[in-house]
């Protein structure tokens, strides 16, 4: 049986556990970076503190009222995590690139660091989640109550205490309990790792809670199918005809807002998050846990509507089933799982408002007022850190305040909507800083101020209806008497569920307000280099920023500066690491404006970036306004820059694709004139034969007198032009055979030494007929190429002769060598004749050129080499000149040696 | 690896996709008076259409390769 007593110390345990969680997991982050704590896993988890006990319990209640509508709470995050490409990753990205440390701080940040965007910002919030606060301390005060009531052994300890001690008590608790938890350093990221374990671990723990009460609830009921057609005998209909009016899309919106602006879940979703990827499995594992969460809760509150007295309490469902059936260990269990809810939702939402609190509200004003204090080695981190323990006070008492004051009013997820509504106001203002460059600070101051007014007008006044008189009178007659002023039905809308006439009222006003201001007025310089740098986060490279003039400030003034927001050590690293990177002595450092930026940015993570900015500029001269004038200019000008960059790069590619054509175009010259030159000389060489035949042949003709002789003569004259003749047009055949590879051709494995080997010996009468001395180099030995033997042969008679042919000088001498070489076989030839001038040897593997030597005294056609160059090409080798041991030219064939 | 561009582009659809099956007019389409399993035929609805959102999600991210992480500058403690 369980007593009152047992219930809170039941708690009070858990308490105790989630702080050792907590330590451990602080230390296991420190020592290693890389532990679970960093996994998609508990990062999905963490993100369930969306959760709360509006969900544990409210939930239930708000089935068992309104049918489907608390779907929507649920459903309008699903939409938001599976569009995650879209809006998370780039929360997430900017965040990480700018040090990001809650909703207040990215649009300040964004709206040219502005302190005064934070300061609204952060009062809103503030304002605003009082009564989700009060739910949570509603919810566990019932819960506590309700498992009290119950006990046969009475009230216990609580005996005596109402609503109001008890929340106070639970108030109390939980601020002590946060103080201790989430304040006890400041960290450079804002990353809470020790909470975030235990954040995850409540969310196991809530989940299996309700789970376990769910499959209790069904299976008593006889299954789903049970459940309701008992529900149904007894006249409980679930009507679902009017569900999807306008409050089901006033919620859906609110809830879509909610998971992204809200403190916590900021705070939880974007500044906790170490790596970007995580969201991948967080984009539909945190859909999966919600889906799990509410699976249950229809049959919860419809089987609770059937079987429990009329008049209980439709919010208690999950606690009061089992404990109506009995089932304490079950029910004590429900109970851990709605305090498990209710305490990671305070926890982390008070360290998130603490967080916005210190550095938009408290940071700035010390800055102002105190003269700074040096060496006392702590910096302002102990200032932090008592102004969070305040504002974590500040926020709790604010919650219970108005539990104290709405405390008649009996469902939980009312409350929870009003607190949506008010956080939802800076949903525009977050999609315009992200997507939209000229989105303007004043227009979005404006547009939340005036967001917030509708709010606190149409949705927070008309909740203290039920205590105060005078505020049921507004709401009957409007201020004044003014009847359309009325909170809920402002300008004459009656007849609206007040929930979606508050939104309806104040996101309008507010997102018009926002556009319509964004166009008429003019964004600061530093405002259109945030929005810049923000909106084409994924567009741009990263360049650092640089919002200082360089050489303004001395190294020893940043140093203060950063030792009183940072502490010692961590600015003294801070310090000696640029020092190190720009390679110079840490007492002879020069603060650059690269490294400017990255201090600003480092401050930026523990004080927010305006702070982080007023901060450096005190100390940083010629800071704003030379500033400004200087980025404007950079603003334009940069894009010019880019341009002219492209520019000059486009020009630079055309100038070598024109000098690549010159060259081409030379080249093409030259061959042209060599062809010219070339069909000339074959015009002569063939005109010459011709006029010899064609004369001998008529002296043939009219020849009487001839004698046999002479008549032999002449005819063996005519046959050699011919052959002549015939070699001439059977080589510019066979060229142009081979070029257009037409010709038989026969490939097999060739010895090619063999070949070189019947080469020498067939120009052996040649070599000496010239009298030239052949100098045997090192020979490979029989070696296998694929080939033609008999054109390979061909090659290389070509270029002995050739070595012969154009060889002047007065001992010839031919060297041959032949060798392998990394798998091919290498033949050289080289002669000591006058060798090739440079500018033939481009042309001489062209048709129709002849070394100029040879041109004199040679009759060949110029087309050798060119054949010997489309031999081994067909296979696969090369032909090319080489550095010659002799004075002369010196060719050098390679050829690939088959293997096996 | 399929086109990136088409991925995201998946994701878009399915985002608008998701929202727009969840708000009336479609949502009326399903919300007659009939139950399956004692079920009313709204609730089978709206969680199948959760179920198929985080399923389709699901696939689709991987089948998206994963980004290098933005931030040059980790390493501090």
């Amino acid at each position: 049986m369980l007593s009152a007593d047992f219930v809170i110390a039941t708690a009070i345990a858990y308490v105790g556990l989630l702080f050792v969680l907590a330590y451990f997991g602080d230390r296991r982050a420190k020592a290693n970076k890389r532990s679970w704590l960093n996994s998609p896993a508990v990062y999905t988890l963490s993100i369930s503190v969306y959760c709360t006990s509006w969900t544990f319990y409210g939930a239930v209640g708000n089935a068992a009222r309104s049918g489907l509508e608390f779907l929507t709470i649920y459903l309008g995050p699903t939409i938001v995590f599976v569009g995650w490409y879209f809006l998370l990753r780039r929360l997430v990205r900017i965040s990480h690139l700018y040090r990001i440390t809650s909703v207040a701080d990215l649009l300040s940040s964004r709206f040219g660091k502005s302190s005064r965007l934070g300061v609204l910002v952060t009062c809103i919030a503030v304002i605003g989640i009082a009564p989700y606060i009060a739910l949570q301390l509603k919810a566990v005060t019932s819960s506590i109550q309700a498992v009290a009531g119950s006990s046969e052994f009475g009230q216990g300890s609580l005996k005596g205490i109402d609503d109001v001690g008890l929340a106070l008590g639970v108030a109390a608790g939980m601020a002590l309990f946060t103080i201790l938890f989430g304040t006890r350093h400041v960290d450079a990221k804002e990353q809470h790792h020790g909470v975030v374990a235990a954040i995850a671990f409540e969310a196991v723990v809530k989940l299996t809670a309700l789970v376990a009460v769910g499959v209790f609830v069904v299976f008593i009921g006889g299954g789903f199918e049970g459940i309701f057609s008992q529900a149904a005998a007894k006249g409980i209909v679930m009507d679902t005809s009017t569900s999807f009016d306008s409050r089901w899309l006033t919620t859906l919106a609110l809830s879509i807002a909610a998971i992204v602006c809200l403190p916590r879940q900021f705070q939880v979703t974007v500044v906790e998050n170490s790596d970007e990827n995580h969201l991948r499995i967080a984009g539909w594992a945190f859909p999966a846990y919600m889906l799990l969460m509410s699976i249950f809760i229809l049959p919860i509150a419809i089987y609770g509507l059937t079987v429990m007295p009329e008049g209980s309490n439709p919010d208690m469902f999950a606690l009061t089933l089992p404990l109506a059936a009995g089932q304490n260990g079950l029910a004590l269990f429900a109970f851990i799982g709605g305090f498990s809810s209710a305490t990671s939702m305070i926890i982390l939402e008070s360290i998130a408002l603490s967080i916005m609190v210190s550095n938009h509200i408290i940071m700035p004003l010390v800055l102002r007022f105190s003269p700074p204090q040096y060496g006392d080695g702590q910096g302002v981190s102990r200032v932090l850190l008592v102004a969070r323990r305040f504002s974590i006070m500040l926020i709790l008492s604010l919650g219970f305040f108005y539990f104290f004051f709405t405390r008649d009013s009996d469902a939980l997820a009312p409350i929870g909507l009003i607190s949506f509504t008010a956080i939802a106001q800076f949903f525009p203002a977050l999609l315009a800083a992200i997507f939209w460059k000229d989105a303007s600070l004043k227009a979005v101051s404006m547009a939340i101020l005036l967001g917030f007014v509708f709010w606190a007008w149409c949705c927070f006044l008309p909740s203290f209806d039920s205590v105060s008189p005078a505020v049921s009178q507004l709401l009957l007659e409007g201020p004044w008497g003014i009847s359309w002023l009325r909170p809920e039905a402002m300008f004459g809308l009656e007849g609206w569920d007040p929930l979606a006439h508050a939104a309806f009222w104040s996101l309008s006003v507010n997102i018009l307000t926002l556009t319509l201001g964004s166009l008429i007025t003019t964004p600061s310089a530093l405002e259109r280099i945030q929005a810049t740098a923000f909106v084409d986060v994924f567009r741009r490279p990263n360049l650092p920023q640089r919002n200082f003039l360089p050489g303004s400030a001395t190294a020893n003034d940043l140093y203060f500066v950063a030792e009183r927001v940072l502490g010692e050590q961590r600015a003294a690293a801070l310090f000696e690491s640029a020092a190190r990177d720009s390679g110079v002595d840490p007492i002879g450092f020069e603060p650059t404006p690269e490294f400017v930026g990255r201090l600003e940015r480092e401050l930026a993570g523990s004080i927010g970036a305006a702070s982080a900015h007023v901060m450096l500029s005190k100390v940083v001269a010629g800071s704003d306004v030379s500033l400004e004038e200087m980025m404007q200019m950079a603003d334009e000008t940069q894009q010019v820059i880019v341009y002219s960059q492209e520019l000059e790069k486009t020009s630079a590619e055309l100038r070598t694709t024109a000098q690549k054509l010159e060259d081409a175009n030379a080249q093409l010259r030259e061959l042209d004139s060599q062809k010219d030159e070339f069909l000339s000389q074959v015009s002569h060489e063939v005109r010459t034969p011709m006029t010899s035949i064609r004369s001998f042949s008529e002296i043939l003709l009219d020849g009487h007198s001839l004698d046999d002789t002479q008549r032999q003569r002449f005819v063996s004259t005519i046959h050699q032009e011919s052959l002549r003749l015939t070699k001439l047009l059977d080589e510019i055949l066979d060229l142009s055979a081979l070029e257009r590879g037409e010709r038989n051709w026969q490939s097999q494995p060739v010895d090619a030494d063999a070949a070189l080997d019947r080469a020498l010996s067939v120009c052996d009468a040649l070599l000496r007929q010239k009298g030239m001395r052949v100098d045997h180099g090192d020979r490979a030995g029989p070696t296998m190429v694929e080939g033609d033997p008999d054109r390979l042969c061909q090659v290389f008679i070509n270029l002995i002769s050739n070595a012969v042919k154009y060889n002047d000088a007065a001992e010839p001498v031919v060297r041959i060598t032949s060798a392998l070489r990394s798998g091919n076989f290498v033949v050289e030839v080289a002669d000591n004749g006058p060798g090739i001038s440079k500018g033939e040897r481009k042309l001489i593997f062209e048709k129709f050129s002849r070394g100029q030597r040879g041109a004199i005294d040679q009759a060949g056609a110029g087309l050798g080499l060119a054949i010997s160059r489309q031999i081994v090409k067909r296979m696969k080798g090369t032909l090319d000149l080489a550095p010659s041991p002799l004075p002369g030219a010196c060719f050098r064939l390679r050829l690939p040696v088959i293997r096996g | 690896m399929p086109d990136r561009r088409k991925i995201v582009g998946g994701m878009f659809l399915l985002t608008t996709a998701g929202l727009l099956l969840l708000v009336p007019p479609l949502v009326h389409l399903f919300n007659h008076d009939f139950t399956v399993l004692g079920v009313p035929q709204i609730v089978f609805y709206l969680f199948g259409v959760w179920l198929a959102l985080i399923v389709g999600t699901g696939v689709l991210t991987s089948r998206l390769s994963p980004e290098r992480p933005a931030n040059g500058e980790e390493g501090e403690g």
